[in-house]
Protein backbone atom coordinates (compact mmCIF):
# COMPACT_ATOMS: atom_id res chain seq x y z
CA UNK A 1 0.00 0.00 0.00
CA UNK A 2 1.57 3.29 -1.03
CA UNK A 3 0.72 6.80 0.11
CA UNK A 4 0.12 9.84 -2.11
CA UNK A 5 3.07 11.56 -3.72
CA UNK A 6 3.92 14.68 -1.67
CA UNK A 7 3.34 18.15 -3.04
CA UNK A 8 6.99 19.07 -3.18
CA UNK A 9 7.63 16.25 -5.67
CA UNK A 10 4.74 17.46 -7.83
CA UNK A 11 6.23 20.98 -7.74
CA UNK A 12 9.69 19.65 -8.52
CA UNK A 13 8.52 17.65 -11.53
CA UNK A 14 6.58 20.63 -12.90
CA UNK A 15 9.73 22.76 -12.58
CA UNK A 16 11.79 19.97 -14.16
CA UNK A 17 9.73 20.16 -17.33
CA UNK A 18 10.47 23.89 -17.58
CA UNK A 19 14.17 23.41 -16.85
CA UNK A 20 14.42 20.64 -19.44
CA UNK A 21 12.41 22.68 -21.96
CA UNK A 22 9.90 19.90 -22.33
CA UNK A 23 6.24 20.77 -22.95
CA UNK A 24 3.99 18.82 -20.68
CA UNK A 25 2.05 18.84 -17.46
CA UNK A 26 1.92 17.20 -14.08
CA UNK A 27 -1.35 16.52 -12.26
CA UNK A 28 -2.61 14.47 -9.34
CA UNK A 29 -4.77 11.42 -9.94
CA UNK A 30 -7.58 10.64 -7.47
CA UNK A 31 -5.46 7.94 -5.81
CA UNK A 32 -2.65 10.40 -5.00
CA UNK A 33 -0.30 9.28 -7.77
CA UNK A 34 1.08 11.82 -10.21
CA UNK A 35 0.36 11.71 -13.91
CA UNK A 36 3.00 13.33 -16.06
CA UNK A 37 1.93 13.89 -19.65
CA UNK A 38 4.39 14.83 -22.38
CA UNK A 39 2.98 14.58 -25.89
CA UNK A 40 1.64 11.07 -26.23
CA UNK A 41 3.73 9.78 -23.32
CA UNK A 42 2.02 9.27 -19.97
CA UNK A 43 4.01 8.45 -16.88
CA UNK A 44 2.47 7.55 -13.58
CA UNK A 45 4.59 8.29 -10.51
CA UNK A 46 3.81 6.78 -7.12
CA UNK A 47 5.46 6.31 -3.76
CA UNK A 48 6.82 2.79 -3.51
CA UNK A 49 5.18 0.42 -1.10
CA UNK A 50 7.04 0.10 2.23
CA UNK A 51 8.10 -3.48 1.47
CA UNK A 52 9.81 -2.42 -1.77
CA UNK A 53 13.51 -1.53 -1.88
CA UNK A 54 12.64 1.76 -3.62
CA UNK A 55 11.16 5.10 -2.66
CA UNK A 56 9.44 5.87 -5.96
CA UNK A 57 7.85 3.90 -8.78
CA UNK A 58 7.54 5.12 -12.36
CA UNK A 59 4.97 3.34 -14.54
CA UNK A 60 4.75 3.73 -18.29
CA UNK A 61 3.00 1.52 -20.85
CA UNK A 62 2.61 -1.33 -18.41
CA UNK A 63 6.27 -1.25 -17.41
CA UNK A 64 7.44 -0.22 -13.94
CA UNK A 65 10.78 1.12 -12.78
CA UNK A 66 11.83 1.73 -9.22
CA UNK A 67 13.91 4.68 -8.05
CA UNK A 68 15.72 4.75 -4.74
CA UNK A 69 15.93 8.53 -4.44
CA UNK A 70 14.86 11.86 -5.91
CA UNK A 71 17.93 11.94 -8.21
CA UNK A 72 16.99 8.44 -9.41
CA UNK A 73 13.40 9.50 -9.97
CA UNK A 74 14.48 12.50 -12.05
CA UNK A 75 16.86 10.31 -14.06
CA UNK A 76 14.08 7.84 -14.85
CA UNK A 77 11.60 10.56 -15.78
CA UNK A 78 14.02 12.47 -17.97
CA UNK A 79 15.15 9.35 -19.81
CA UNK A 80 11.54 8.91 -20.90
CA UNK A 81 10.43 12.47 -21.62
CA UNK A 82 13.72 13.82 -22.98
CA UNK A 83 15.50 10.84 -24.60
CA UNK A 84 17.98 13.09 -26.43
CA UNK A 85 19.49 14.32 -23.17
CA UNK A 86 23.06 13.19 -22.52
CA UNK A 87 23.67 13.42 -18.78
CA UNK A 88 26.97 14.77 -17.49
CA UNK A 89 28.61 13.31 -14.42
CA UNK A 90 29.72 15.38 -11.50
CA UNK A 91 33.50 15.67 -11.49
CA UNK A 92 35.41 16.81 -8.47
CA UNK A 93 38.67 18.59 -9.15
CA UNK A 94 41.69 16.92 -7.54
CA UNK A 95 42.53 19.96 -5.44
CA UNK A 96 40.50 22.39 -3.33
CA UNK A 97 40.43 26.14 -3.74
CA UNK A 98 43.72 27.84 -2.85
CA UNK A 99 44.86 27.28 0.72
CA UNK A 100 44.26 29.96 3.30
CA UNK B 1 50.03 28.34 -5.90
CA UNK B 2 50.52 30.39 -9.05
CA UNK B 3 47.40 32.43 -9.85
CA UNK B 4 45.98 32.14 -13.34
CA UNK B 5 43.73 34.94 -14.55
CA UNK B 6 41.65 34.79 -17.70
CA UNK B 7 41.34 37.95 -19.78
CA UNK B 8 38.44 37.80 -22.17
CA UNK B 9 36.20 40.14 -24.14
CA UNK B 10 34.67 40.28 -27.57
CA UNK B 11 36.61 41.06 -30.75
CA UNK B 12 37.93 44.61 -30.73
CA UNK B 13 36.99 45.29 -27.14
CA UNK B 14 40.53 46.33 -26.18
CA UNK B 15 41.95 43.23 -24.51
CA UNK B 16 45.39 43.56 -26.07
CA UNK B 17 45.65 47.27 -25.27
CA UNK B 18 44.75 46.52 -21.67
CA UNK B 19 47.20 43.62 -21.55
CA UNK B 20 50.01 45.83 -22.83
CA UNK B 21 49.33 48.43 -20.17
CA UNK B 22 49.24 45.81 -17.46
CA UNK B 23 52.51 44.25 -18.54
CA UNK B 24 54.21 47.63 -18.27
CA UNK B 25 53.25 47.96 -14.63
CA UNK B 26 55.74 46.72 -12.06
CA UNK B 27 53.08 44.47 -10.48
CA UNK B 28 53.01 42.41 -13.66
CA UNK B 29 56.73 42.19 -14.28
CA UNK B 30 56.73 38.45 -13.64
CA UNK B 31 53.77 37.38 -15.70
CA UNK B 32 53.62 34.56 -18.24
CA UNK B 33 51.17 35.38 -20.99
CA UNK B 34 49.26 32.90 -23.11
CA UNK B 35 47.51 34.40 -26.09
CA UNK B 36 44.94 32.50 -28.07
CA UNK B 37 44.43 33.75 -31.60
CA UNK B 38 41.76 32.66 -33.97
CA UNK B 39 42.79 32.31 -37.59
CA UNK B 40 45.86 31.28 -39.52
CA UNK B 41 47.77 34.49 -39.11
CA UNK B 42 47.95 35.65 -35.54
CA UNK B 43 48.67 39.29 -34.90
CA UNK B 44 47.90 39.89 -31.26
CA UNK B 45 51.15 38.37 -30.03
CA UNK B 46 53.08 40.82 -32.22
CA UNK B 47 51.35 43.62 -30.39
CA UNK B 48 52.10 42.41 -26.89
CA UNK B 49 55.25 43.75 -25.38
CA UNK B 50 56.66 41.18 -23.02
CA UNK B 51 59.66 38.90 -22.85
CA UNK B 52 59.68 36.39 -25.71
CA UNK B 53 60.19 33.32 -23.59
CA UNK B 54 57.21 33.85 -21.35
CA UNK B 55 54.78 34.60 -24.16
CA UNK B 56 53.03 31.64 -25.72
CA UNK B 57 50.68 31.81 -28.66
CA UNK B 58 48.05 29.17 -29.28
CA UNK B 59 46.95 29.23 -32.89
CA UNK B 60 45.11 25.99 -33.24
CA UNK B 61 41.72 27.63 -33.25
CA UNK B 62 39.50 29.06 -30.65
CA UNK B 63 40.79 28.24 -27.18
CA UNK B 64 37.45 27.07 -25.92
CA UNK B 65 37.28 24.43 -28.66
CA UNK B 66 40.81 23.05 -28.32
CA UNK B 67 41.12 23.79 -24.66
CA UNK B 68 41.63 20.37 -23.09
CA UNK B 69 44.65 19.56 -25.18
CA UNK B 70 46.42 22.75 -26.01
CA UNK B 71 45.89 24.86 -22.95
CA UNK B 72 46.82 22.11 -20.54
CA UNK B 73 49.90 21.14 -22.53
CA UNK B 74 50.93 24.78 -22.73
CA UNK B 75 50.57 25.32 -19.01
CA UNK B 76 52.47 22.13 -18.23
CA UNK B 77 55.24 23.20 -20.56
CA UNK B 78 55.42 26.65 -18.98
CA UNK B 79 55.71 25.12 -15.51
CA UNK B 80 58.44 22.74 -16.69
CA UNK B 81 60.40 25.60 -18.19
CA UNK B 82 59.92 27.64 -15.04
CA UNK B 83 61.28 24.76 -12.95
CA UNK B 84 64.25 24.40 -15.30
CA UNK B 85 64.86 28.16 -15.10
CA UNK B 86 64.64 28.51 -18.87
CA UNK B 87 61.97 31.17 -18.52
CA UNK B 88 61.59 34.03 -16.09
CA UNK B 89 60.38 32.74 -12.76
CA UNK B 90 56.88 34.04 -13.37
CA UNK B 91 54.55 34.63 -10.45
CA UNK B 92 51.28 34.66 -12.34
CA UNK B 93 49.82 33.51 -15.63
CA UNK B 94 47.50 35.59 -17.74
CA UNK B 95 45.51 33.92 -20.49
CA UNK B 96 44.08 36.18 -23.16
CA UNK B 97 41.31 34.34 -24.97
CA UNK B 98 40.25 34.93 -28.52
CA UNK B 99 37.38 37.37 -28.86
CA UNK B 100 35.08 34.57 -29.94
CA UNK B 101 35.85 32.27 -27.03
CA UNK B 102 33.26 30.84 -24.73
CA UNK B 103 35.11 31.19 -21.41
CA UNK B 104 33.29 28.40 -19.55
CA UNK B 105 35.27 25.46 -21.03
CA UNK B 106 38.49 27.35 -20.35
CA UNK B 107 37.57 27.73 -16.69
CA UNK B 108 36.55 24.10 -16.69
CA UNK B 109 40.01 23.09 -17.89
CA UNK B 110 41.75 25.31 -15.35
CA UNK B 111 39.74 23.96 -12.44
CA UNK B 112 39.90 20.36 -13.47
CA UNK B 113 43.29 19.23 -14.64
CA UNK B 114 44.89 16.90 -12.13
CA UNK B 115 48.46 17.66 -13.11
CA UNK B 116 48.04 21.41 -12.84
CA UNK B 117 45.73 21.72 -9.89
CA UNK B 118 48.40 21.50 -7.23
CA UNK B 119 50.44 24.33 -8.74
CA UNK B 120 47.99 26.64 -10.47
CA UNK B 121 44.87 28.25 -9.05
CA UNK B 122 42.21 30.07 -10.99
CA UNK B 123 42.40 33.67 -9.84
CA UNK B 124 39.36 34.84 -11.73
CA UNK B 125 38.02 36.21 -14.97
CA UNK B 126 38.41 39.75 -16.28
CA UNK B 127 36.10 40.66 -19.15
CA UNK B 128 36.73 43.71 -21.30
CA UNK B 129 33.71 45.51 -22.75
CA UNK B 130 33.88 48.21 -25.40
CA UNK B 131 31.84 51.22 -24.23
CA UNK B 132 31.12 52.28 -27.81
CA UNK B 133 30.02 48.98 -29.35
CA UNK B 134 29.40 46.92 -26.25
CA UNK B 135 25.65 47.28 -26.17
CA UNK B 136 25.22 46.25 -29.79
CA UNK B 137 27.66 43.37 -29.36
CA UNK B 138 25.70 42.07 -26.38
CA UNK B 139 22.54 42.19 -28.50
CA UNK B 140 24.03 40.13 -31.30
CA UNK B 141 26.66 37.82 -29.84
CA UNK B 142 25.83 35.14 -27.31
CA UNK B 143 29.55 34.58 -26.62
CA UNK B 144 29.83 38.20 -25.47
CA UNK B 145 26.97 37.68 -23.03
CA UNK B 146 28.67 34.58 -21.60
CA UNK B 147 31.96 36.44 -21.30
CA UNK B 148 30.21 39.08 -19.19
CA UNK B 149 28.19 36.53 -17.23
CA UNK B 150 31.19 34.61 -15.86
CA UNK B 151 33.36 37.65 -15.09
CA UNK B 152 34.68 38.55 -11.66
CA UNK B 153 35.74 41.96 -12.98
CA UNK B 154 34.34 43.93 -15.90
CA UNK B 155 36.52 46.56 -17.53
CA UNK B 156 34.79 49.11 -19.71
CA UNK B 157 37.16 50.47 -22.35
CA UNK B 158 37.01 53.32 -24.89
CA UNK B 159 34.92 55.49 -22.60
CA UNK B 160 37.03 58.40 -23.88
CA UNK B 161 35.49 57.85 -27.33
CA UNK B 162 31.98 57.99 -26.02
CA UNK B 163 30.14 61.26 -26.46
CA UNK B 164 27.68 60.55 -23.72
CA UNK B 165 27.63 58.44 -20.58
CA UNK B 166 27.38 54.68 -20.82
CA UNK B 167 24.41 54.36 -18.51
CA UNK B 168 22.52 51.96 -20.74
CA UNK B 169 25.53 49.69 -21.11
CA UNK B 170 26.25 49.83 -17.38
CA UNK B 171 22.67 48.84 -16.64
CA UNK B 172 22.88 46.00 -19.11
CA UNK B 173 26.11 44.71 -17.60
CA UNK B 174 24.58 44.87 -14.12
CA UNK B 175 21.58 42.93 -15.39
CA UNK B 176 23.73 40.15 -16.83
CA UNK B 177 26.20 39.95 -13.98
CA UNK B 178 25.39 41.94 -10.85
CA UNK B 179 28.19 40.33 -8.87
CA UNK B 180 31.13 41.52 -10.98
CA UNK B 181 32.90 44.73 -10.05
CA UNK B 182 32.86 47.26 -12.89
CA UNK B 183 36.04 49.23 -13.61
CA UNK B 184 36.70 51.80 -16.30
CA UNK B 185 39.86 51.93 -18.39
CA UNK B 186 40.86 55.06 -20.22
CA UNK B 187 43.39 54.40 -22.99
CA UNK B 188 43.99 50.99 -21.43
CA UNK B 189 44.85 52.47 -18.04
CA UNK B 190 43.20 50.73 -15.14
CA UNK B 191 44.10 50.16 -11.52
CA UNK B 192 45.86 46.78 -11.76
CA UNK B 193 45.55 46.24 -8.03
CA UNK B 194 41.76 46.41 -8.19
CA UNK B 195 41.67 44.32 -11.32
CA UNK B 196 43.29 41.22 -9.91
CA UNK B 197 42.28 41.23 -6.25
CA UNK B 198 39.64 38.62 -6.90
CA UNK B 199 41.35 35.32 -6.12
CA UNK B 200 39.54 32.27 -4.86
CA UNK B 201 41.94 31.83 -1.97
CA UNK B 202 40.15 30.99 1.24
CA UNK B 203 41.89 33.84 3.08
CA UNK B 204 40.46 36.33 0.62
CA UNK B 205 37.00 34.80 0.84
CA UNK B 206 37.17 34.97 4.61
CA UNK B 207 38.12 38.64 4.50
CA UNK B 208 35.27 39.56 2.23
CA UNK B 209 32.82 36.76 1.64
CA UNK B 210 30.09 39.09 0.48
CA UNK B 211 32.27 40.57 -2.23
CA UNK B 212 33.43 37.13 -3.34
CA UNK B 213 29.88 35.91 -3.67
CA UNK B 214 28.67 39.18 -5.14
CA UNK B 215 25.83 38.88 -2.68
CA UNK B 216 24.05 41.88 -1.24
CA UNK B 217 23.14 40.93 2.31
CA UNK B 218 20.79 43.87 2.71
CA UNK B 219 18.43 42.53 0.08
CA UNK B 220 18.18 38.99 1.40
CA UNK B 221 15.07 37.69 3.10
CA UNK B 222 15.32 33.98 3.54
CA UNK B 223 15.64 31.43 0.82
CA UNK B 224 14.51 32.74 -2.48
CA UNK B 225 14.98 35.39 -5.05
CA UNK B 226 17.50 37.86 -3.85
CA UNK B 227 18.38 38.92 -7.32
CA UNK B 228 17.18 37.54 -10.55
CA UNK B 229 18.27 39.14 -13.76
CA UNK B 230 17.67 37.88 -17.21
CA UNK B 231 19.55 38.64 -20.35
CA UNK B 232 18.69 36.39 -23.23
CA UNK B 233 18.81 33.05 -21.49
CA UNK B 234 21.60 33.82 -19.04
CA UNK B 235 20.63 34.72 -15.52
CA UNK B 236 22.28 35.19 -12.17
CA UNK B 237 20.52 34.53 -8.90
CA UNK B 238 21.18 33.67 -5.31
CA UNK B 239 19.51 31.04 -3.19
CA UNK B 240 19.67 31.49 0.56
CA UNK B 241 18.96 28.63 2.94
CA UNK B 242 18.11 29.59 6.51
CA UNK B 243 18.73 26.12 7.93
CA UNK B 244 22.00 24.19 7.73
CA UNK B 245 22.23 21.81 4.78
CA UNK B 246 23.22 18.20 5.38
CA UNK B 247 26.44 17.14 3.65
CA UNK B 248 24.69 14.41 1.71
CA UNK B 249 22.02 16.86 0.52
CA UNK B 250 24.74 19.14 -0.79
CA UNK B 251 26.43 16.24 -2.60
CA UNK B 252 23.14 15.12 -4.16
CA UNK B 253 22.35 18.69 -5.20
CA UNK B 254 25.67 19.01 -7.01
CA UNK B 255 25.20 15.61 -8.65
CA UNK B 256 21.74 16.47 -9.96
CA UNK B 257 22.88 19.89 -11.16
CA UNK B 258 25.79 18.31 -13.02
CA UNK B 259 23.65 15.56 -14.50
CA UNK B 260 20.80 17.75 -15.69
CA UNK B 261 22.44 21.12 -16.38
CA UNK B 262 25.84 20.22 -17.81
CA UNK B 263 27.16 23.20 -19.75
CA UNK B 264 24.20 25.40 -18.80
CA UNK B 265 25.59 25.76 -15.30
CA UNK B 266 28.14 28.40 -16.23
CA UNK B 267 29.37 29.01 -12.72
CA UNK B 268 28.25 28.37 -9.18
CA UNK B 269 29.81 29.58 -5.97
CA UNK B 270 28.64 29.48 -2.43
CA UNK B 271 29.23 29.55 1.28
CA UNK B 272 27.41 26.68 2.94
CA UNK B 273 26.45 25.95 6.52
CA UNK B 274 26.91 22.19 6.54
CA UNK B 275 24.80 20.62 9.29
CA UNK B 276 27.56 18.24 10.36
CA UNK B 277 30.08 21.05 10.79
CA UNK B 278 28.19 24.24 11.63
CA UNK B 279 31.16 26.08 13.14
CA UNK B 280 33.09 26.23 9.87
CA UNK B 281 31.55 27.28 6.57
CA UNK B 282 32.28 25.28 3.44
CA UNK B 283 33.14 27.22 0.32
CA UNK B 284 32.09 25.64 -2.95
CA UNK B 285 32.92 26.67 -6.48
CA UNK B 286 32.14 24.95 -9.74
CA UNK B 287 32.14 25.47 -13.47
CA UNK B 288 29.71 23.41 -15.53
CA UNK B 289 29.81 19.91 -14.04
CA UNK B 290 33.24 20.27 -12.45
CA UNK B 291 33.58 21.35 -8.82
CA UNK B 292 36.43 21.97 -6.44
CA UNK B 293 36.22 19.88 -3.28
CA UNK B 294 34.71 22.14 -0.63
CA UNK B 295 37.23 24.33 1.17
CA UNK B 296 36.57 24.80 4.85
CA UNK B 297 37.07 28.28 6.20
CA UNK B 298 38.45 28.43 9.75
CA UNK B 299 35.45 30.50 10.91
CA UNK B 300 32.35 32.32 9.69
CA UNK B 301 33.29 35.66 8.18
CA UNK B 302 30.24 37.38 9.73
CA UNK B 303 27.40 36.59 12.17
CA UNK B 304 25.29 35.58 9.17
CA UNK B 305 25.41 31.78 9.08
CA UNK B 306 22.90 31.19 6.33
CA UNK B 307 24.00 29.18 3.30
CA UNK B 308 24.28 31.37 0.23
CA UNK B 309 24.54 29.86 -3.24
CA UNK B 310 25.09 32.07 -6.27
CA UNK B 311 24.28 30.67 -9.72
CA UNK B 312 25.17 31.92 -13.18
CA UNK B 313 23.15 29.78 -15.55
CA UNK B 314 21.73 29.57 -19.03
CA UNK B 315 18.04 28.78 -19.20
CA UNK B 316 17.80 27.09 -15.79
CA UNK B 317 14.94 28.42 -13.67
CA UNK B 318 15.71 29.43 -10.11
CA UNK B 319 12.44 27.81 -9.03
CA UNK B 320 13.71 24.43 -10.24
CA UNK B 321 16.84 24.60 -8.08
CA UNK B 322 14.78 25.72 -5.08
CA UNK B 323 12.30 22.88 -5.59
CA UNK B 324 15.18 20.44 -6.02
CA UNK B 325 16.90 21.55 -2.82
CA UNK B 326 13.63 21.25 -0.90
CA UNK B 327 12.93 17.76 -2.28
CA UNK B 328 16.45 16.55 -1.50
CA UNK B 329 16.41 17.99 2.02
CA UNK B 330 13.04 16.38 2.70
CA UNK B 331 14.15 12.99 1.39
CA UNK B 332 17.45 12.99 3.28
CA UNK B 333 15.61 14.01 6.42
CA UNK B 334 13.05 11.19 6.01
CA UNK B 335 15.72 8.58 5.34
CA UNK B 336 17.76 9.77 8.33
CA UNK B 337 14.68 9.55 10.58
CA UNK B 338 13.86 6.13 9.22
CA UNK B 339 17.37 4.82 9.90
CA UNK B 340 17.30 6.32 13.41
CA UNK B 341 13.99 4.67 14.23
CA UNK B 342 15.26 1.29 12.95
CA UNK B 343 18.32 1.60 15.19
CA UNK B 344 16.29 2.89 18.12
Amino acid sequence: MSTGVPNHICRLLAECLKAWRVSGEVAYEPDGTLLLTVGCKRLSIACAAPDMPFRWMVHEDGRSRGATSVPGLLRAVRATVDPGHRPARLRIAPFPLGSP
Amino acid sequence: MIPVAVLTGFLGSGKTTLLNRLLKSSQFARTAVIINEFGDVGLDHELVETSEESLVTLQTGCLCCAVRGDLERTLEDLLRRRDACTVTRFERVLIETSGLADPAPILHALVGDAGLGNRLALAGVVTVVDAVNGLATLERQSEAVKQVAVADRLVMTKTDLLGSTANELIARLAAINPSARLLTASFGEVDAGRLFDMGLEASRILRDATAWLGFDEHSSHGRGADRHHHDSEISTFAIVAQEPIRAVTLTLLLEVLAEHCGGDLLRMKGIVNVAECPERPAVIHGVQHLFHPPAWLPAWPSPDRRSRLVFIVRGIPQAWIEALLEALETEVSEVTRSISSCRG
